[in-house]
């Protein structure tokens, strides 16, 4: 229970800080911390062989938003 | 077998001085290695970080870099042993390849981890959960307290290694 309880209140103070900062930018290594703790609670909280999969697509998934919202931003600065 | 809460503090600085050491190995803090990676450095550089050292938080946060082949094999061998993790070997190396990265961070790391963790739940007692939480608490203090001073000591490190 110690170790979902670790990732849970990660994800939990990761999210609250990205939801209080201004900056897009600066919400995303925030983001990103909190998918790993998701990533890691969904594996502990659900111990079975297709929960692999299921991490590690959420993971390349929200991996992916992440880069498509820093490339807009990059696209949009050289406009 | 070592208590779950003396393996914790110990699987996060393995997994911290593992994904930092193959990060820079595979110089993730020498250029935004996409465009999106290359502007979340500047912005952390603006902020008062370290130009090279947002770089490489850019590249983790863009693509699945080692600390997320860490991770992921620790989540493939806690559930089903070395055949989960050489599952998540293979994930990372395909998520690694939608985000535009050549996949050679993530894969080594998953690698590396796999057998760190191969052999310390065998032969040293750890339990395999320890290494998921050391993952997500080693991320954590690179990301998620202070990106200001975690760029430029990672800037730091990134200079006295090249």
């Amino acid at each position: 229970m110690i170790v979902e309880g670790i990732c849970v209140v990660i994800a939990a103070y990761c999210a609250i800080r990205a939801v209080f900062e201004p900056k897009t930018l600066k919400k995303l290594p925030y983001l990103n911390v909190m998918n790993f703790a998701v990533a890691g609670a969904i594996v502990l909280l659900m111990p079975y062989p297709i929960t692999i999969c299921a991490a590690i697509a959420y993971f390349i998934g929200s991996t992916l938003e992440s880069n498509a919202i820093a490339s807009t931003f990059a696209r949009l600065e050289e406009q | 077998m070592i208590d779950l809460l003396a393996a914790i503090p110990i699987a996060a600085v393995i997994c911290l001085v593992l994904f930092t050491a193959l990060d820079i190995f595979w110089k993730l803090p020498k250029q935004g290695g996409v465009s999106g990676a290359d502007v979340i450095g500047k912005e952390l550089e603006k902020n008062g970080g370290d130009l090279n050292g947002g770089w490489m938080i850019g590249n983790i946060i863009s693509s699945p870099d080692a600390s997320a082949g860490t991770l992921l094999a620790a989540c493939g061998y806690y559930v089903w042993g070395i055949w989960g993790a050489v599952i998540s070997i293979v994930l990372v190396y395909i998520g690694a390849r939608i985000c535009a990265d050549k996949g050679f961070a993530g894969t080594s790391g998953a690698v590396c981890a796999a057998l760190i963790i191969w052999a310390l739940t065998s032969f040293a007692g750890f339990p395999p959960e320890s290494f998921i939480a050391g993952c997500v608490i080693a991320i954590f203090l690179v990301e998620g307290i202070s990106t200001r001073h975690a760029t430029r000591l990672l800037g730091k490190i990134w200079r006295k290694v090249s």
